[in-house]
C-alpha cells in the first residue's frame, strides 16, 4: 500500500498496516526530521523491521535533495539476513511502483567467515584463523612474492578483484550474505573485499553491532560513512552491555604467558629483518619520525582498522620517541608484561583507577602514559612492518596492548579489578586482571556525534527513560508502543504462593528453603499436564538451576514430570545446547511435549526464539538480578551513581526485569502467536519491579493475576486452555 | 472479573453459569416458552448461510474410522462426568446421524490405551453393532500413541476399493503422543494412501495434530465444552468434498435386495443365527443378511436399497441458500404474504413488529427462520419450489 505520512509517500510492501506501525513510522520520520536521536520500543512480531525500512527508504525518495545512507546494526547474522530479505521484498515492491528511479545498493557485510567462497579458506574452523588464511593469501608482500614463485598459493577470489580494480563493483539491488557469495563465485570476485568496498556507495548497510560499536574494527565505516546517515539499532536492549564489553579487557595468566611467546618470535623476526632487509625497519622508523599516517600508501587488504574511540589529538600525535624502534618497543612490552605478572601475583582482591595504575606502572616499569596509549598502534605497524600473517597467533599481545592503551587513554569510567580467584570457587587460582569500562556511553559517543540520527529500537526498552541516560544522549524522541490484537495471545501472571501458600522467591535467604524448591516443582508438574507441545523455563543462574534440578531429582517431581514431557536443560557447553535445543524442538514437533531448563543471561535467553509451538508456556522462577558481589558490578554502579545519579536499587531491577521480560518475549514472536507467562516470584507483584516490565506485557496483566497461588495458576491456565 | 465467580466451576457448569440461558425465555400469550433475544439464534443462521453451497463433487461413499483416545487424560473429568463420557456420548450420536446422512458409508472404531491402538470394531455399516460395542469397552490408561493409531488406520483403510473415500476421525484427549518412530513418516503414508485426517481436540491445540489435518487435507479443531463439542463433531456428517484425484467419474457394482417375504425362515449370514421374516436377499448370491447398507458376506456386492441412494443425492444438488428479507411494514404486497409458505404461522414477531425472515431465491416464497433451518437440513428440497 502507498500513503503519505505528512509529506512523505510511503511504500509499504503489504495490504495492510498495524496502527502501532503507522505511529512508529511518524515516530520515527520527526526524528529524521529534527535530524536527532530517537529510542522507540515496540513489541516483536509487529513488523517492527519493515516499517522501519519501508519508512526510512521512502523518506529517501521523497526527498531526493538529501540522500540519508542507513545503516542497519543487528546482532546476530541470522537477523541480518532477515532484514536484508525483508528489504528485498520492500525493494521489489518499490521499484515496482517507481520504476528503476527507486533502485537502490543493499548490502550486508559480515565477517570474511561468512563471505569468503575460497573453500580453503573457509576450512578454517573459527572467525580468527579464516582471517589469517585470508591474509596469509592476501597480504601484499604475500602477492608480491608469489609472482616472482608461484608455488605461493594466493587466492584467486582476491587476484581477480584486484585485477578488475574500479570496474568491480556491484549493480544495485538488495545483496543478502548469500546472493553476495553468489555474486563473487559467478563473477570470481572476492565478496568480502567487494562488499567492504562497495560499503561507501551502498544506500542501505546491515551489519553487526561490533562494526560500529567495537573500536578496534569501527574502522572501517568510520572513514567510509557519511554524516548524513541514520544508524539502527536493532534489539539494542543491551546495547549498554555491548559498549562496555567492546572496552573491557580481561588479562589471564594465559594471556602472560602467550604474549611472552608472542614477543619472542617477534624478537627473531627483527633479528631476521635486521640480517635481511634492515632498511624496511629503518624506513619505518622514519615514517613514524614524520608521523606520517601509518596505513595511507599500503593497499586496503592491509589495512589496520582504526580507533573512533580515541581522542582525536592522539591521531595528529607523533608516535613517541621511546618506542620508534622497534626493539625499544618490544623492550617496552616486555616491561609492561613483566609488571602485570607481577601484579596477578596479589593475594587480595585489588581495585584501583587508570589514574593511579598508570602512575604504579611508570614507578615500577618505567612507561608513562603517553607510551602506554600507542601500544596499539605502534604493534600494528610493527606487524605490518615484519610482514607477520598468521595474526590469530598474535591475540596475546594484542590483548596486552588494547589494555596498554585503553588504560593509558582514559582517566575515567574505568576501573582495574585484580582478582585472585574467582568468587565461587576461592580454592581454585585464578588470577585475572581486569580492565572494565563502567560507562556505555564511551564506546556509542562517537556514534551519536558523527551520524545524523541513530535510532535505538527494540522490543523491551522499559524503562525507556533509563537508556538516555545510560548512553548519555538526548532522544528527540522517546517512545513505547503497544501491540494492538485482535484477542489476548498472550496471557501474563504473577504467581506469588505456592499450592500450601507460603511465598515462593528466589531472594538470597529463601533460596535454600526447600518448601520453595518443592513449590515450583509442583507447579511445573500441574503445568506440564495441562500445556500442549513446548514449554520452556528461566532459572536465574547456572548454579541455582543445579541445586533445584538435583533437589527435583531426589524428590521424584523431575519424573513426574518426564510422565508428561521430556526435559531438555540448557548447559554452558555451547555443543551440548545446541544438541539439546535441536532435540527439543523434535519433541515438540513431533507431538511428545518437551520442557526446555534454560538460564536467564544464557545464550539461549539472548538469541534462540522459542516461537509457535516451541513455547507455549514460559515460567520465569525468580527475578535474574546479576550477581550483586561481583567485583565489576559494584564498581560500575558506584560509577553510575556518581556520574549519572543512577540509583543501585533502581540499575538492577531494571537489568533484571528486562532480562525477564526478554525471557519471557522469547514466546511470542508474531501475532498469530500465542502463549502464557507466568513470574514465578513474589517480588514481581510489588510495583517497583512490576512497572518496569514493557508496556506490552503490562497491557496485557490483569489486576486478577497479579497475586496467585499454583492451584489459581492452574485454573486460569485451564481457563485460557481456550485459547490453546 | 467473572475469573472469581467462576473458580471451582467446571467447563459444563459453566456454560450454564455463562449463558443464563433460563433468563433468556419468556412466556408469550399462549404460554409457550420464547426466547427473548434470538442473536445466538440468528448468528448460527448466519455462519450456516456463510458456508459454500456450489455444486461441488463429494465423496458419498466414504470410510471412516473414529479413532478414540482412551489414554489417561480421557479420566480428566474437566467435561462432566468425564471427557471419556463424553466422547462416547457424543459419537453415539454422531454414528446415528452420520448414516443417516451417509447411507451407503462405513464406520469402524478404534481406541487407543496404553500406547496401543487396537480395533474395536470394523468397517460396517450397523450403527447399533458399533455403539454396543464402544459402550461395552470404556476404561481408560496409559499413554496416547498417535502413530500407533494412523499405523493400525492406514493398514486397514489401504485395503478398501479405490471409489470410496477413506478418512480418520480422530477424538484426542491427551496432550502428548508417545510414539514408538518418526511420526513424520507415518504421516506422509497416510498422505500417500489418500487418507483424510482430522482431529477434535479435547484439551488444547496440540502442533502434531495441526500438522497431520493440515498435511492430509482433514480439519482441526479444539472443543472448548460438551456443546461445542457436539457441535463440532456433528461437523464431520455431511460429507467433504471429494479429493480431486478421486474425482474421475466410474461405476461401481451394487445390488439392490429384496426383503424377504413374512413368515420366512432362513439362516442370516451375517448373525449365522435363524431369523424368521426379517432380513433382507442378496440378488447375486441369494444369501440372507438383516440389514442395509452393507457387503454380502458371501459374494462381496455392495448391498443397498434405493432409498438410501436418494438420502445421499441431496448432498450433490444442496438447495440454494435462501435470502434474508428486510421487511417493508408498509408495502401490501408484503401484508398478504405475512405468513411463513412452511408452518403457516404468522412471520410478525410479538408487537406486530415483524420479525427477521427469509426468502427461497428461486419461488420467491418467504420463511420463517424455523422452516429455513428445516428445509436445509432435514428436507432437502424447497415446498415452494416443489408445489409450483
Amino acid at each position: 500500500m502507498i500513503f503519505k505520512l505528512e509529506d512523505v509517500t510511503v511504500y509499504f510492501p503489504y495490504d495492510n498496516i498495524y496502527p502501532e506501525q503507522y505511529s512508529y513510522m511518524l515516530e520515527l520520520k520527526r526524528a529524521l526530521d529534527a535530524k536527532g536521536h530517537c529510542l522507540l520500543e515496540m513489541p516483536t512480531g509487529t513488523g517492527k523491521t519493515i516499517a522501519l525500512l519501508s519508512l526510512i527508504t521512502s523518506y529517501v525518495l521523497s526527498k531526493p535533495e538529501n540522500p540519508v545512507k542507513l545503516i542497519y546494526c543487528t546482532r546476530t547474522v541470522h537477523e541480518m539476513e532477515k532484514t536484508l530479505a525483508e528489504l528485498k521484498l520492500l525493494h521489489n515492491y518499490q521499484t515496482r511502483h517507481l520504476g528503476p528511479a527507486a533502485k537502490i545498493l543493499a548490502i550486508g557485510l559480515s565477517s570474511r567467515k561468512n563471505l569468503c567462497v575460497n573453500s580453503r579458506v573457509l576450512a578454517a574452523e573459527n572467525r580468527d584463523s579464516v582471517d589469517a588464511a585470508c591474509r596469509k593469501r592476501t597480504a601484499s608482500w604475500v602477492r608480491a612474492l608469489a609472482a616472482e614463485n608461484p608455488n605461493i598459493e594466493t587466492c584467486e577470489f582476491f587476484e581477480n578483484y584486484e585485477k578488475a580494480a574500479s570496474a568491480a563493483v556491484l549493480p544495485p539491488g538488495v545483496y543478502t550474505l548469500q546472493d553476495l557469495r553468489a555474486f563473487g563465485k559467478q563473477q570470481g570476485w572476492c565478496p568480502y573485499f567487494l562488499a567492504r568496498h562497495m560499503v561507501q556507495f551502498a544506500n542501505v548497510v546491515v551489519y553487526s553491532y561490533q562494526y560500529l560499536l567495537d573500536p578496534k574494527v569501527a574502522g572501517i565505516i568510520s572513514k567510509e560513512m557519511q554524516k548524513e546517515s541514520v544508524v539502527v539499532f536493532d534489539e539494542a536492549h543491551n546495547i549498554d552491555n555491548v559498549c562496555i564489553e567492546a572496552l573491557s579487557v580481561s588479562v589471564r595468566r594465559q594471556t602472560l604467558e602467550g604474549a611472552t611467546r608472542n614477543l619472542s618470535r617477534i624478537n627473531q623476526e627483527i633479528e631476521r629483518f635486521k640480517a635481511t632487509d634492515a632498511g624496511r625497519l629503518r624506513a619505518e622508523y622514519n615514517r613514524l619520525v614524520e608521523g606520517l599516517a601509518l596505513r595511507g600508501n599500503l593497499p586496503i587488504a592491509d589495512a589496520w582498522l582504526s580507533n573512533p574511540a580515541l581522542p582525536s589529538d592522539i591521531l595528529k600525535e607523533a608516535v613517541p620517541g621511546n618506542i620508534r624502534r622497534a626493539e625499544h618497543f618490544l623492550h617496552v612490552l616486555r616491561r609492561l608484561v613483566q609488571y602485570l605478572r607481577g601484579r596477578l601475583e596479589t593475594e587480595n582482591v585489588e581495585k584501583e583507577g587508570p589514574v593511579s595504575f598508570v602512575a604504579s606502572i611508570t614507578a615500577h616499569a618505567g612507561i608513562d602514559q603517553k607510551t602506554l596509549r600507542f601500544c596499539y598502534e605502534r604493534l600494528h605497524s610493527l606487524m605490518l612492518t615484519l610482514e607477520i600473517t598468521d595474526t590469530d597467533e598474535f591475540l596475546h599481545i594484542q590483548t596486552i596492548c588494547d589494555f596498554a592503551t585503553l588504560v593509558g587513554t582514559y582517566t575515567r569510567g574505568f576501573s582495574i579489578i585484580i582478582e585472585p580467584f574467582d568468587e565461587r570457587m576461592p580454592h581454585i587460582p585464578d588470577p585475572v586482571l581486569q580492565l572494565s569500562c563502567h560507562d556505555a556511553s564511551l564506546a556509542v559517543k562517537p556514534v551519536f556525534d558523527r551520524f545524523q540520527s541513530v535510532v535505538i529500537t527494540s522490543g523491551t526498552l522499559s524503562p525507556i527513560d533509563l537508556y538516555p541516560r545510560l548512553l548519555n544522549f538526548h532522544p528527540v524522541v522517546s517512545r513505547s508502543f503497544k501491540m494492538s490484537l485482535t484477542r489476548d495471545c498472550i496471557c501474563p501472571m504473577v504467581l506469588t504462593r505456592g499450592s500450601d501458600q507460603l511465598p515462593v522467591s528466589t531472594k538470597f535467604d529463601m533460596r535454600s528453603d526447600p518448601g520453595v524448591a518443592r513449590n515450583y516443582g509442583k507447579l511445573l508438574v500441574e503445568m506440564v499436564s495441562i500445556v500442549p507441545d513446548g514449554i520452556v523455563c528461566f532459572f536465574v543462574s547456572y548454579s541455582y538451576m543445579d541445586e533445584i534440578i538435583a533437589t527435583w531429582n531426589d524428590s521424584g517431581i523431575l519424573k513426574e514430570i518426564m510422565q508428561h514431557k521430556l526435559v531438555f536443560i540448557e548447559t554452558q557447553d555451547v555443543v551440548e545446547t545446541t544438541l539439546a535445543l535441536d532435540n527439543y524442538r523434535k519433541a515438540c514437533d513431533c507431538g511428545r511435549g518437551a520442557v526446555f531448563f534454560s538460564v536467564a543471561r544464557g545464550k539461549v535467553a539472548e538469541g534462540i526464539d522459542f516461537d509457535r509451538h516451541y513455547g507455549r508456556l514460559v515460567i520465569m522462577f525468580g527475578v535474574p538480578f546479576q550477581y550483586t558481589l561481583s567485583k565489576i558490578l559494584l564498581a560500575r554502579l558506584e560509577y553510575l551513581r556518581d556520574t549519572f545519579q543512577i540509583k543501585e536499587g533502581d540499575f538492577l531491577t531494571f537489568d533484571a526485569l528486562r532480562q525477564a521480560a526478554q525471557c519471557v518475549g522469547r514466546v511470542i514472536r508474531s501475532k498469530a502467536d500465542y502463549g502464557m507467562m507466568i513470574f514465578a516470584d513474589k517480588r514481581y507483584s510489588r510495583h517497583d519491579k512490576r512497572s518496569k516490565l514493557p508496556g506490552w506485557i503490562l497491557s496485557h496483566l490483569r489486576d486478577a493475576h497479579l497475586n496467585l497461588s499454583t492451584d489459581m495458576a492452574l485454573h486460569i491456565a485451564r481457563e485460557v486452555g481456550n485459547f490453546y | 472479573e467473572d475469573e472469581d465467580d467462576n473458580l471451582g466451576l467446571e467447563a459444563w457448569e459453566r456454560s450454564y453459569a455463562d449463558d443464563r440461558s433460563w433468563e433468556a425465555l419468556q412466556e408469550d400469550e399462549s404460554g409457550f416458552l420464547r426466547p427473548i433475544d434470538n442473536s445466538a439464534f440468528y448468528h448460527a443462521q448466519y455462519r450456516r448461510r456463510l458456508r459454500t453451497t456450489a455444486r461441488i463433487q463429494k465423496g458419498l461413499i466414504r470410510y471412516l474410522y473414529i479413532v478414540i483416545d482412551l489414554s489417561r487424560a480421557a479420566a480428566e473429568m474437566d467435561f462432566r462426568p468425564s471427557r471419556m463420557a463424553v466422547v462416547a456420548k457424543q459419537v453415539e450420536a454422531f454414528v446415528r446421524e452420520f448414516f443417516d446422512q451417509n447411507p451407503l458409508s462405513q464406520i469402524g472404531l478404534v481406541t487407543v490405551k496404553d500406547g496401543v491402538a487396537n480395533c474395536l470394531t470394523d468397517l460396517g455399516g450397523s450403527p447399533e453393532s458399533h455403539i454396543k460395542a464402544l459402550m461395552g469397552k470404556l476404561g481408560c490408561s496409559g499413554d496416547s500413541s498417535l502413530q500407533n493409531a494412523l499405523d493400525l488406520v492406514q493398514g486397514l483403510l489401504s485395503q478398501i476399493p479405490s471409489y470410496g473415500h477413506r478418512e480418520v476421525l480422530i477424538l484426542y484427549s491427551a496432550l502428548s503422543t508417545c510414539d514408538p518412530g518418526d511420526i513424520m513418516e507415518t504421516i506422509q503414508k497416510c498422505k500417500e494412501s489418500k487418507i483424510r485426517c482430522s482431529v477434535i481436540g479435547l484439551s488444547a491445540e496440540m502442533f502434531i495434530c495441526k500438522h497431520l489435518c493440515q498435511d492430509t487435507g482433514g480439519s482441526y479443531s479444539v472443543a472448548l465444552d460438551e456443546s461445542h463439542f457436539k457441535e463440532l463433531i456433528m461437523e464431520h456428517a455431511p460429507p467433504p468434498p471429494a479429493i480431486a484425484e478421486f474425482a474421475i467419474a466410474n461405476l461401481i457394482k451394487m445390488g439392490f435386495p429384496q426383503r424377504a417375504g413374512e413368515g420366512s425362515i432362513s439362516i442370516c449370514s451375517c448373525h449365522k443365527e435363524v431369523k424368521v421374516g426379517v432380513g433382507y436377499t442378496c440378488p447375486r448370491c441369494k444369501a440372507r443378511v438383516c440389514e442395509l447398507p452393507t457387503d454380502c458376506r458371501i459374494c462381496g456386492l455392495q448391498l443397498v436399497s434405493s432409498p438410501h441412494l436418494a438420502r445421499s443425492y441431496h448432498h450433490l444438488f444442496p438447495i440454494a441458500p435462501f435470502d434474508e428479507v428486510t421487511p417493508l411494514l408498509n408495502d401490501p404486497r408484503n401484508r398478504s404474504r405475512s405468513t411463513c409458505f412452511g408452518c403457516q404461522q404468522s412471520l410478525l414477531s410479538s408487537g406486530n413488529k415483524p420479525g427477521l425472515y427469509v426468502a427461497c431465491p428461486k419461488c420467491k416464497k418467504h420463511f420463517c427462520l424455523e422452516c429455513d433451518i428445516y428445509i436445509h437440513e432435514s428436507l432437502h428440497n424447497c415446498p415452494g419450489c416443489e408445489s409450483l
